[in-house]
């Protein structure tokens, strides 16, 4: 079966952004042409999948067209993917699948979101659109609340508590300090993030992601196109997917994610890889108990022991076995929805490329991994990059 | 002297042949509404206390301040208006106080001697203004919610399952809340099992006003936050809620709940009704 590279990808700073859609996904798909190492044009690709939720209903149907025709692809293919704040990572699963099945050669996946052009109250109402809007909402519940009874349920559970939280906080404010894209470049004191503002109790301000504007594109190709664009690939080696029910009322457990152990698994077993080869990851961390259970669910920590884990700086930039979010994760770099997967995939294609800021490249890095997950883990996306094709 | 009777978050008081029910509080010298209370979530209680004791009724006589929809969900009880009873043999009848109180009687001829307790906690004037205002504000037809949003039709589908804990009774156990087909592509039977309202605190959380949902936009910032606990019924199944009337209430793991009805949101002017946590004291 044919094997597929990664050969650019791109993206806007993430943050408040002062372009509109159009403009945001014509900067990411403009730096993701450029990124390709000889002359590639749009004509070259043969269709594209990009991840929105849609975010405060502007341009909800018909998306991707709307986006492809503003960034010289219009005439292919093309299609929104949705999966809340997973939508990329299955755009680029998509993008991946339509290689792998011989359908197409070069193939954008990317994604999309504007977050901050709407009033704070309208923000409100589309922060809650992915989570169980029947019961939970009901309930009084938004992400940060789904998010903090996890939380307390694995300090109840486990040999964990709110400082393991802070440690995750800064580590990932330390790594998007020096990331040029991150939307908070701020690097910030343990003694600061364990007094942050109560959002959803235990759950403080410096544990929650930010709300942001970004779009992303990577451009996959085939291997037997790939030299006419590199002689530097990225192997998109495994993709593994998984999802749970939609409340965490009707999972067996609020302390792992099922979608993710489900995705991890699969993208590691396809890869022929296990979780110890991996050496830098970019994990969805909305929330940083979201972080610390991944670490469990992804395998670098046992059951229970992401706590621990998190305590002893292993997911520090080139201090463990595993770099966990050096571009600064969602909860520095920022979390435009839609155009998160995708995101990810950038910084693990620059790192193994060894092309991100000096201070802070991987050294060594053979594996990376993305880890993308949709609201409370309904849904989760993760694939294996590499520098050798298997 | 009538026994006053802890209720669902209510003070009861009932002689065998009628109920009185009213609301804890008072304001400026009279019984009051707490935060999520109304006369609907008041004669719900009311006839789930009839219920408990025996007592049970298929149609009661009431005036339209109570939500028919709603209490035939939670109780069963067919809510008759003064229009239609005239044809009903209705035994009992629901008479609506002029302060939050409520009598159920079967005897409209009878004197109802209730002497309830005197002392009621008092509401604090600025909260009960704001909380009025919150809901007058929600109550408008023109409020909707623009993005996640529970329709009408949504909303009265789950009814049976939201406000009496209908479940359904499968081979893996019981089911709540509702589900379709099961893993073998079956359909799951209808609700036909109430679960107890006897559950355990699994974990909990407070949001802030500022993270809370849109939904309760209007009223977080005047209770100072929304409380919800993730709990486990005795039965199995899980479900997430709101905490009643106890904004002091600070849950821990492992405490016991029971649940009564009360006012969830508003939205293009119809109230969403729903069960609320109370904690078991003692």
């Amino acid at each position: 079966m044919v094997d597929v590279a990664v050969i650019g990808a791109g993206q806007t700073k993430y943050g408040n952004h002062p372009s509109g859609l159009k403009g945001m996904w014509a900067e990411a798909a403009e730096q993701a042409f450029a990124s390709v190492d000889r002359d590639f044009e749009p004509r070259c690709v043969d269709e594209a999948f990009i991840g929105s939720v849609a975010f405060g209903g502007g341009q909800l149907g018909n998306t991707a067209a709307l986006l492809t025709e503003h960034s010289g692809m219009d005439g292919i293919p093309v299609r929104r993917v949705e999966n809340a704040c997973a939508s990329s990572g299955f755009a680029l699963r998509d993008a991946w699948m339509a290689i792998k099945s011989g359908q197409a050669d070069v193939v954008v996946a990317g994604g999309i979101e504007k977050m901050n052009d709407l009033s704070p109250e309208r923000r409100r109402f589309w922060l809650g659109v992915s989570g169980d809007t029947e019961w939970e909402r009901l309930a009084g519940l938004t992400f940060p609340g789904t998010y903090a009874l996890m939380a307390r349920r694995h300090f109840h559970e486990h040999d964990s508590n709110h400082d393991d939280l802070v440690n995750i906080s800064v580590k990932n404010h330390m790594h998007g300090f020096e990331n040029e894209m991150a939307h908070i470049r701020k690097e910030v004191s343990f003694e600061k993030a364990q007094s942050g503002f109560m959002v959803a109790d235990p759950l403080t301000l410096y544990d929650c992601c930010p709300t942001s504007d970004g779009a992303s594109a990577v451009i996959l190709a085939a291997d037997h196109v790939v030299r006419q664009f590199t002689d530097d690939p990225v192997w998109l080696r495994s993709s593994g997917a998984g999802s749970d029910f939609l409340a965490l009322h009707d999972r067996p457990s609020i302390t792992q994610v099922r979608a993710t152990q489900q995705a991890s698994q699969s993208a590691y077993k396809a890869a022929g890889i296990t979780a110890k080869d991996v050496d830098l990851a970019e994990v969805h961390d909305c929330f940083t108990i979201a972080e610390l259970m991944a670490t469990e669910d992804l395998g670098f920590a046992a059951r229970g022991e992401g706590g621990i884990f998190a305590r002893n700086q292993q997911g520090v930039r080139n201090q463990g076995e595993v770099c966990i979010n050096p571009s600064g994760g969602l909860k520095s770099k920022g979390h435009p929805l839609g155009a998160t997967g995708t995101g990810q995939a950038v910084e693990v294609f620059k790192q193994l490329r060894g092309s991100v800021e000096a201070p802070r490249q991987i050294r060594d890095a053979e594996i990376g991994i993305t880890h993308n997950v949709g609201g409370s883990g309904a849904t989760c996306a993760v694939h294996v990059f590499g520098r050798d094709r298997a | 002297m009538n026994e006053v009777i802890n209720w669902k978050g209510y003070l009861a008081m009932f002689d065998g042949q009628a109920l009185m029910i009213q609301s804890p509080f008072m304001l400026d010298d009279s019984i009051a509404f707490g935060a999520d209370s109304d006369y609907t979530t008041m004669a719900i209680a009311g006839i789930s206390l009839m219920q408990s004791r025996g007592i049970n009724f298929a149609t009661v006589r009431s005036l339209p301040l109570v939500e028919a929809q709603a209490v035939k969900s939670a109780t069963g009880v067919t809510v008759l208006s003064g229009d239609d009873s005239d044809e009903e043999d209705c035994e009992w009848n629901l008479l609506v106080g002029e302060e939050a109180t409520l009598v159920f009687t079967n005897d409209l001829e009878r004197n109802l001697g209730f002497h309830g307790p005197a002392d009621l906690e008092v509401l604090d004037p600025t909260f009960a203004g704001d909380i009025a205002e919150a809901w007058s504000l929600e109550l408008k037809a023109s409020h909707v919610s623009q993005g996640a949003y529970v329709s009408e039709a949504a909303y009265l589908e789950g009814a049976s399952a939201r406000l009496n804990f209908m479940a359904q009774s499968h081979t893996t156990g019981l089911v709540w809340p509702p589900r379709q087909l099961d893993a073998n592509g079956k359909r799951i039977p209808a609700p036909s099992e109430s679960l107890t309202a006897s559950a355990t605190v699994e974990s909990w959380t407070k949001l802030s006003a500022a993270g809370a949902p849109s939904e309760f936009a209007l009223r977080a910032p005047v209770l100072g936050g929304i409380q919800t606990v993730f709990v486990r019924f005795d039965q199995g199944p899980c479900g997430v809620f709101l905490v009643a009337d106890d904004e002091q209430y600070e849950p821990e793991i492992g405490d016991k709940v029971t649940f009564a009805v009360r006012q969830i949101y508003a939205q293009e002017g119809l109230i969403r009704y729903g069960m609320k946590a109370i904690p078991v004291r003692g």
